[in-house]
């Protein structure tokens, strides 16, 4: 910047802009703690760096790299394609095929039971809906005295969303797997749903909140109820936001689902684990990598509808 | 434009029904009764004393522990530290990895490039060399987050055994990919005012992306990166179901004796964790990206 000596007026400008920018004290401390937690992470001696790269850690990664993770029948032609696509084939037959399918439809029923309780929770939790006065309608004569009602009312739908989210789908489904048994897959789809049902219900609820107010209000002026300004004006207008935040959590919810199978519902997860357990790392690559498959297409599915919902 | 008098609504209208159509394929198709959420065998009295043991967690054990055993409420404290040790380390990794591939995938920098002056050379490198580059990128950043954390751990534990280190990867690999992902997004679709403005004064390629475009992107990148330090610390809770010692080792063992009290001495102890976390970066994000 040797261009601009001190004592131009341009250069002082650009210090006075610079020293007027927005700043928050709340963000940059919450950058420093966190990087002074990044810090105590990696020097507080939990995580052991120097036991990961041991002579046995590596002999043990080059023999799953090259032995391992390849058919057993095709010992020594681990580059032998064909024979490979074969014995995909056969797996693909014997499990792949009927895993993948279940793993697909545990995640679509469980994403549509979300939407479902999501539609439940959001204009409970939503301010402008659950109020003694909503959407800015004239407030009547005991809207006082009703007040406390809808803020508990509230704050228990935010509650309820706040559990259904904190708790991990895996630690749910594993509750769950107790209660219900193994032989449904609706621990599964009950943990996803509740989860992703919190998440939604949060998500649906503030673009409730964020709508604007000029015609739900102009509805509730000429004497529209709370029901029929929700139902046929906050509904509508807050559907699109709602659908792109369903597809995103979408492909969050296939990827869970292949795991959940770990636990002991019939899904990619379970003859994972199964081949974990009798070592066939050949196979349980495989099935991986299937899951890996559904996955990218479930993205690719929901990235088409978002796409599709923007432009519409 | 020209003005549309069709109701905007018919495209959402069609992708409502084909979503309860496929809702309830799925129904059939994943083999549900609603007769099955009735609880069987013992599922009832699991029931009952899980539910009723949630308020009150367990201060002390249940049942008296091996003589030299920490207090519970050291043990539920240090699966604490450790989750949020593992997760942070799990983050701190996968920010780095997720920065630099995440800014390597951003279209900004080749799209938004040097103008006509440049040599054959930078041409040929705009024109295909950065394209195909950015291909395969992206293709690698999917597989990176279409594996699952766990499945990540499953893997590395079968290639290099049990190893605090494999913890932190099985976090870092995914979430970088995620982040890599989000943060080329992010680069790509913020506005180009400034960046065009910089370009037209004679800026390089690089100071159009780090002085144009980063700055403006920024605010929502830290948001989002918060945000997944939150999902990352419920990963790395869950990694204990796979022998690290988070608060998932715990949980789950402490489950499996029947000590609900204790499992929701845990399970509060999470809940706890996550909610103060989504509250700071909730207040974070109303601070800078809706300022």
């Amino acid at each position: 910047m040797s261009a601009h000596a001190p004592s131009d007026a341009r250069w002082r400008e650009v210090q006075r802009l610079r020293s007027a920018r927005p700043r928050s004290r709340a963000l940059r401390w919450s950058v420093v703690a966190l990087a002074l937690l990044a810090a105590y992470a990696w020097l507080a001696g939990d995580v052991a760096l120097a036991d990961f790269l041991t002579a046995r850690r590596l002999a043990n990664l080059r023999a799953f790299v090259a032995d391992e993770v390849w058919p057993h029948d095709l010992a020594g032609r681990a580059g032998d394609l064909g024979a490979y696509a074969r014995w995909a084939l056969a797996r693909w037959r014997e499990v792949g095929a009927s895993a993948t399918l279940a793993t697909l439809w545990i995640s679509v029923a469980a994403i549509v039971l979300a939407g479902a309780i999501a539609w439940l929770v959001a204009p409970l939790a939503a301010r402008n809906v659950t109020a003694a006065a909503p959407f800015g309608e004239p407030p009547r004569h005991d809207a006082a005295r009703r007040a406390p009602l809808f803020v508990t009312l509230r704050w228990t739908a935010r509650g309820l969303a706040i559990l259904m989210r904190a708790v991990p789908e895996y630690v749910l489904a594993f509750l769950l797997l107790a209660v219900l048994g193994s032989d449904t897959a609706w621990p599964a789809v009950l943990a996803l749903a509740l989860h992703n049902g919190g998440i939604l219900g949060r998500l649906t609820g503030e673009t409730l909140e964020n709508l604007e107010p000029a015609p739900l209000r102009a509805l509730a002026g000429l004497g529209a109820r709370r029901r029929g300004v929700l139902l046929f004006a906050a509904v509508p207008m807050a559907l699109g936001r709602f659908l792109l935040y369903f597809f995103y959590r979408f492909e969050t919810c296939v990827r869970e689902a292949t795991v959940l199978g770990m636990l002991g519902v019939v899904s990619l997860g379970y003859w994972i684990q199964d081949a974990r357990t009798r070592q066939f790392y050949d196979e349980m690559v495989f099935l991986v990598g299937l899951g890996v498959l559904l996955v990218l297409l479930a993205d690719l599915t929901s990235a088409v509808a978002r796409r599709w919902l923007r432009r519409s | 434009m020209t003005a549309r008098f069709a109701p905007r609504r018919a495209p959402r209208a069609t992708l409502l029904a084909a979503l309860l159509l496929a809702g309830l394929l799925a129904w059939f198709g994943a083999g549900l009764h609603l007769g099955d959420l009735v609880p069987r065998g013992n599922g009832t009295a699991v029931l009952g004393e899980f539910c009723g043991a949630a308020l009150r967690p367990a201060l002390d054990y249940e049942v008296a522990p091996p003589p030299g055993s920490p207090p519970l409420l050291a043990k539920v404290l240090e699966a604490l530290r450790l989750t949020v040790v593992f997760a942070a380390a799990g983050m701190s990794l996968a920010l780095l990895l997720g920065t630099l591939l995440g800014f390597a995938t951003a279209t900004a920098w080749w799209s938004e490039g040097a103008g006509a002056r440049a040599g054959l050379g930078a041409r040929l490198l705009r024109r295909v060399g950065a394209p195909s580059l950015h291909v395969a990128l992206r293709g690698v950043i999917a597989v990176m987050r279409a594996v699952h954390e766990l499945l990540w751990a499953v893997l590395l534990l079968a290639a290099m055994g049990l190893n605090s280190f494999s913890a932190v990867c099985a976090i870092a690999i995914p979430y970088a990919g995620t982040l890599a992902k989000v943060f080329s997004d992010m680069l790509d679709e913020c506005p180009r005012t400034s960046a065009a403005a910089l370009r037209a004064s004679g800026a390089s390629g690089v100071q159009v992306f780090l002085f144009g475009l980063l700055p403006r992107a920024l605010p929502d990148m830290a948001a989002y990166a918060f945000y997944r330090f939150e999902c990352a610390v419920r990963s790395s809770a869950i990694l204990g179901f796979f022998g690290f010692p988070t608060l998932g080792y715990f949980l789950q063992l402490a489950f499996a004796n029947k000590h609900y009290r204790e499992t929701w001495s845990y399970l509060w102890a999470l809940i706890a964790l996550v909610v103060a976390l989504e509250v700071w970066s909730g207040a974070l994000r109303r601070k800078v990206v809706m300022r």
